[in-house]
C-alpha cells in the first residue's frame, strides 16, 4: 500500500524520516545467550494477549458474588466461542508467569542487572509480584470453592506478617474475612489498578531497555561480540517465537479447558487437599515446614518473615553484588541464583505431589 | 441386569450434572474445535516458514552488503 499524500501528511507533523533511521541502525547484541533476550518479548506478547482476551471477558463477567458463578458459566456454554476466550485468559496467565520466572533467573544467572541497569532489574521484580497478584485475583473472580479457599488462605497468611499483616489483610478482604466485598475489591484491583499500573512499568521497562540497551554477560569476550539490526532482523525472529507461543497456548486452551468447581459457599468447609495455584506452591510448602510455635513464637510468622526477608535479599541483588557492579565476575551470585531455583522448584514439585 | 444398567445410567447422569461442561459437549462441535486446531497448525507452519524464509534473504543481502545504500549515487534527474 502506498500512500504518498497521508505519508506527506505525517511527515509535515512528525520526524517519520528520524523515526525510520533510528529504527534501522538500532544494533542488537548477538553472543551464544542471545535466546534469553527473547523471553522478554514473549512476556509482552503474553501480556498482550492477556489484556486482549481479558477485556473480552469482562464485557460479559458480573463482579457480584450472587451473579459471578453463574456468569462465568454461561461465558463458558452460552456464548459463542466463550469457552475458548476464558481458557485462552487462563492458560495465557499460566504460560506469562512461566516466562516472567525465566526472564528473572536468566536476567541473575547473566548479571543483567549491574550497575547501570538496576532499575531494569527492580521494575522488571515488581512486574514479576504484580502479575502473581494478578493470578490471585483473577482466580477469586471464578467465585468457586476451591478459589476461595485459596483466597482465604493466601491473604490470611498475609495477616500473619508482624505490625503490617493485619491491615494488609483487611485490606485486601475488604473485612475480617473473605466475602462478596472482597471479590468486588479483587474485581476492581484486576481490571483496572493492575492493569494501569502493568502498563506504566512495562513503559518504564521497554524505555529503560532502549536507553541503556541489551546486556551483554561478562563471560562473552570482546572478540566474540557481533551486533544485529534490530529491524528488520530481531523483529523477524521475535515475530517466529511469538507464533510459537501463540500456537502453544492456543493448543493447551483448546485441549486443557479449566474446570469450574462448585460456587463457593462462606459458611462451607473448605474441600480436603486443597492447594493454591503452582506458583504459591512454593510458599504453602515452606509453610508446611515450620511448626507451630518456635521459642514461644508464632511458627507460621517467623516462617513468612523468613520468606519476606528471602524476597527481600532477591530483590535488592543488584546493591549486594558489588563485584559485577566493577565488572568482575561474581560466581557466589550465579550460587544464590542456582540455590533460589533449586528451592522453588524442588518445593514446587514437592508440593504438587504430596 | 437391565435394571443394573438404568442404575448405573442414572448414576452417571447425575455425577455429570455436577460438573460444567467447559468445552463443546457435542460431538460434531468437538470434531468442528479439533479442525480447526489442525488447519491453525498449518496456517501458523505456513507462516513460519515464509517469515523465515524473507529473514534468511535478509541476511543474505546483509552479508553481500547491498543492503546499503551508496552515498555517491549518480542520479537521472
Amino acid at each position: 500500500m502506498n500512500c504518498p499524500r497521508l505519508k506527506d501528511w505525517f511527515s509535515e507533523r512528525y520526524d517519520l524520516e528520524g523515526m525510520k533511521s533510528f529504527a534501522k541502525h538500532k544494533l542488537v547484541p548477538t553472543h551464544k545467550y542471545e535466546i534469553w533476550y527473547y523471553t522478554g518479548g514473549i512476556a509482552l506478547f503474553l501480556f498482550i494477549i492477556q489484556f486482549i482476551t481479558g477485556i473480552v471477558l469482562s464485557f460479559y463477567y458480573i463482579p457480584y458474588f450472587e451473579h459471578a458463578h453463574k456468569s462465568i458459566i454461561e461465558i463458558v456454554t452460552k456464548l459463542n466461542m466463550g469457552w475458548f476466550f476464558r481458557s485462552l485468559h487462563h492458560w495465557g496467565a499460566q504460560i506469562a508467569i512461566v516466562v516472567l520466572f525465566i526472564h528473572v533467573w536468566s536476567t541473575l544467572l547473566l548479571k543483567a542487572y549491574r550497575k547501570p541497569r538496576e532499575f531494569l532489574w527492580f521494575s522488571g521484580f515488581v512486574l514479576l509480584g504484580i502479575s502473581i497478584f494478578f493470578g490471585l485475583s483473577g482466580y477469586l473472580l471464578l467465585w468457586d470453592e476451591r478459589a476461595f479457599a485459596a483466597v482465604r488462605v493466601a491473604t490470611g497468611g498475609a495477616g500473619n506478617l508482624p505490625v503490617v499483616g493485619g491491615f494488609i489483610k483487611a485490606f485486601l478482604r475488604g473485612g475480617i474475612d473473605v466475602t462478596g466485598d472482597t471479590l468486588t475489591r479483587f474485581y476492581a484491583f484486576h481490571v483496572s489498578v493492575l492493569p494501569l499500573v502493568t502498563l506504566f512499568l512495562i513503559g518504564l521497562h521497554i524505555l529503560l531497555v532502549q536507553y541503556h540497551g541489551m546486556s551483554v554477560p561478562l563471560s562473552v569476550k570482546k572478540e566474540e561480540r557481533k551486533e544485529i539490526p534490530f529491524f528488520p532482523n530481531l523483529i523477524y525472529k521475535d515475530l517466529i517465537i511469538w507464533l510459537v507461543v501463540l500456537g502453544i497456548v492456543v493448543t493447551l486452551a483448546t485441549l486443557m479447558p479449566p474446570e469450574i468447581g462448585k460456587k463457593a459457599d462462606p459458611l462451607a468447609p473448605a474441600p480436603e487437599n486443597i492447594k493454591p495455584e503452582w506458583y504459591f506452591l512454593f510458599l504453602f510448602q515452606t509453610l508446611k515446614l515450620f511448626p507451630g510455635e518456635i521459642f514461644g513464637l508464632n511458627g507460621e510468622t517467623i516462617a513468612i518473615l523468613l520468606i519476606s526477608a528471602g524476597i527481600f535479599f532477591f530483590f535488592l541483588i543488584p546493591f549486594f553484588d558489588t563485584k559485577s557492579q566493577r565488572g568482575e565476575k561474581s560466581p557466589l551470585f550465579t550460587w544464590i541464583g542456582v540455590v533460589y531455583f533449586l528451592y522453588f522448584v524442588i518445593m514446587t514439585v514437592v508440593g504438587f505431589i504430596s | 441386569m437391565a435394571f443394573a444398567g438404568m442404575f448405573l445410567y442414572a448414576v452417571d447422569l447425575f455425577a455429570q450434572q455436577d460438573k460444567i461442561d467447559v468445552f463443546p459437549a457435542v460431538p460434531y462441535d468437538r470434531f468442528i474445535v479439533y479442525q480447526n486446531l489442525i488447519i491453525f497448525w498449518i496456517g501458523l507452519i505456513g507462516l513460519i516458514i515464509i517469515i523465515k524464509m524473507k529473514l534468511r534473504e535478509i541476511e543474505r543481502t546483509q552479508r553481500m552488503g547491498i543492503d546499503k545504500e551508496e552515498e555517491d549515487i549518480p542520479l537521472l534527474d
